[in-house]
């Protein structure tokens, strides 16, 4: 690069660096240093370093409790959002549909109404008067309205509704870029629908299973509106603690600590997508 | 015709119906999976729709209660909105930050996109993933760690709110215009600095025309991510600048009446237009890229 080009990118370049560093990280290293710093009433947090924080999340039962459901939903959010996703990619993926376009924008669309819009949606859905009761009641299959919300199952079915679309891009990626013939090559060759399935589509598409489902993880473990909209007092998830321990408690250190290990835990799973990345990189050579 | 091939075709066409028979059965169990799929993506996205649809339905509810299905058609919830100061306040404060908020994730992302895309060189892929950083770390953390900021240095609060929203802009930004550039002939810009332009007259009157549609859907689209946005806010408002996610999310804490759907309903088709547009101007595919 010559100095002048170089110069030049440094130029455009210059405001998203100071933002990222000023902005996001700094404020974020200081965040995650604060999880070791003693807790003070007086002082939100003093900086004598220890590991108290950390030991209080895993061993009082109060938190461990909390750590273990957010791990929970996230990964049943996970599981059920793959099942759903991956037929639907690979729907997109093959259809010669003129609708495609529409059917790809219906998959957008309800991602960009945000995340309260959705949720509301399911408070009326869910509730005691809702449509499922409703339709239910109406069957006949039940006589007085189930209870759906404030439930680990309603906070589950809202997750795998909002998170749905960000399983489903990566996915869809992975398989549209699938050269086709070689389906219609393991077909040539005698395997039936199933096997080919098996052994050419789905091992080919797992670079998008990994990246939809690390996408999906972190923010269903992430996530506060949804549980506390939906969850009622039993189910507490991590970023809801994050938030009562700031905005209430006051209790800097142990939200930090809270905090870290939100962010080890998305570390981890990002670890084990670049080790399946490259695994998946490795077989196809 | 001579008898031999008389009776090689006797057997033959004893033979020819239960051939066809066995490819109708053939066809019918292929055809089974393409329908099951089908079927299955149908239901798909019912469960995807219905939520949205539902919320649309009970706006017009005549009734107190979130009732499924309405009671009646009546636009009271839509009058309640419109006389709710605190909610005209924060949906008028929400447009004005996602406005601000989409203008500078643009700015700053067509500089960057446009130093990733041509003048990275071999550096173009890390830069690229560093860019998208704020859409790798929950949102709740990047809230938590400004308002953490905020008692450490006095800012003013604005500017923290709007420098948040700009963040979480930037990774969606910068994927739009990188792909639109990546569709720009970089022999226009040379043509052009050949003919005598200097490097930045070569950017402002060769690229930014040609890729002006792929930079107001990111412009677009950023305002879409940020009046949609709960977790920035979360941490970061306050009284006399409360974003309307936040205003219906503390609303909702207490009470759900069906004034919530009036809201949303008009978020969804402000949004929905929005984005039908970003869909005519490149396709939404190009933004949602990671």
């Amino acid at each position: 690069m010559q100095a002048a080009e170089r110069r030049f990118a440094g130029t455009l370049l210059a405001p998203i660096t100071l933002l990222y560093a000023v902005c996001l990280i700094a404020p974020i290293s200081f965040f995650l240093a604060v999880s070791v710093f003693r807790y003070d009433p007086f002082a939100m947090y003093v900086p004598d370093l220890t590991g108290a924080n950390f030991g209080r999340l895993v061993f009082d039962p109060y938190y461990r409790g909390i750590i273990v459901l957010t791990l929970r939903i996230a990964l049943l959010t996970t599981i059920f959002s793959l099942l759903l996703g991956y037929p639907l990619a690979y729907f997109l993926s093959r259809t010669q549909s003129a609708w495609r376009g529409v059917l790809l924008f219906l998959v957008i669309a309800p991602l960009m109404t945000g995340v309260i819009v959705r949720t509301y949606g399911w408070i009326v859905l869910l509730g005691s008067e809702g449509l499922i009761n409703s339709l239910l009641i109406g069957l006949g299959v039940v006589r007085r309205p189930l209870q759906m919300l404030n439930s680990e199952f309603a906070v589950v079915v809202a997750l795998v509704h909002i998170l749905l679309p960000y399983m489903v891009f990566p996915l869809f990626s992975a398989l549209a870029a699938q050269d086709p013939n070689l389906e219609r090559a393991a077909g040539t060759l005698g395997a039936g629908s199933a096997r080919t399935f098996l052994e050419v589509t789905l091992p080919l598409s797992r670079s998008g299973i990994l990246m939809g489902s690390v996408l999906v993880f972190t923010l269903a473990a992430g996530a506060v509106v949804t549980p506390a909209l939906l969850g009622g007092k039993n189910v507490q998830m991590m970023g809801q603690t994050i938030y009562e321990l700031v905005l209430r408690t006051l209790n800097w250190p142990l939200a930090a600590a809270m905090g870290s290990l939100l962010v080890l835990l998305q570390l981890s799973i990002i670890l084990v997508y670049f080790r399946g990345g490259r695994r998946v990189v490795a077989e196809r050579r | 015709m001579s008898s031999p091939s008389a009776a090689d075709s006797a057997p033959m066409l004893r033979r020819a119906p239960a051939l066809a028979e066995e490819s109708t059965l053939r066809r019918v169990l292929r055809g089974a999976a393409p329908s099951a799929l089908r079927i299955a993506v149908a239901l798909i996205y019912a469960f995807l729709l219905t939520p949205i649809l539902i919320v649309v339905l009970t706006s017009f509810s005549p009734t107190r209660s979130s009732t499924f299905p309405p009671a009646g058609f009546s636009l009271l919830w839509y009058g309640e909105f419109f006389k709710s100061a605190s909610f005209l306040d924060a949906f008028k404060f929400s447009l004005q930050l996602g406005a601000a908020a989409a203008v500078m994730a643009t700015a700053i992302g067509f500089a960057s996109a446009y130093a990733i895309v041509r003048l990275l060189g071999r550096w173009r892929d890390a830069g690229q993933s560093l860019a998208l950083l704020p859409a790798m770390i929950p949102h709740i953390l990047i809230s938590v760690a400004l308002l953490l900021a905020l008692t450490i240095i006095p800012l003013p609060d604005f500017g923290v709110l709007l420098a948040g929203h700009v963040l979480i802009c930037l990774p969606f930004t910068i994927a739009g215009i990188t792909a639109s550039l990546d569709g720009i002939d970089p022999g226009l810009e040379a043509a052009a600095r050949t003919l005598g332009a200097s490097r930045a007259r070569a950017l402002w009157e060769i690229v930014v025309p040609l890729a002006a549609p792929g930079v107001l859907s990111a412009l677009i689209f950023a305002f879409i991510v940020s009046f949609g946005d709960v977790y920035i806010a979360l941490f970061l408002t306050g009284p006399g600048m409360t974003t309307l996610p936040i205003e219906i999310f503390s609303y909702m804490q207490w009470e759900s009446t069906p004034v919530i759907a009036a809201i949303t309903s008009l978020q969804i088709v402000l949004i929905l237009v929005l984005g039908l547009v970003v869909e005519r101007l490149v396709g939404l595919r190009h933004v949602m890229r990671f």
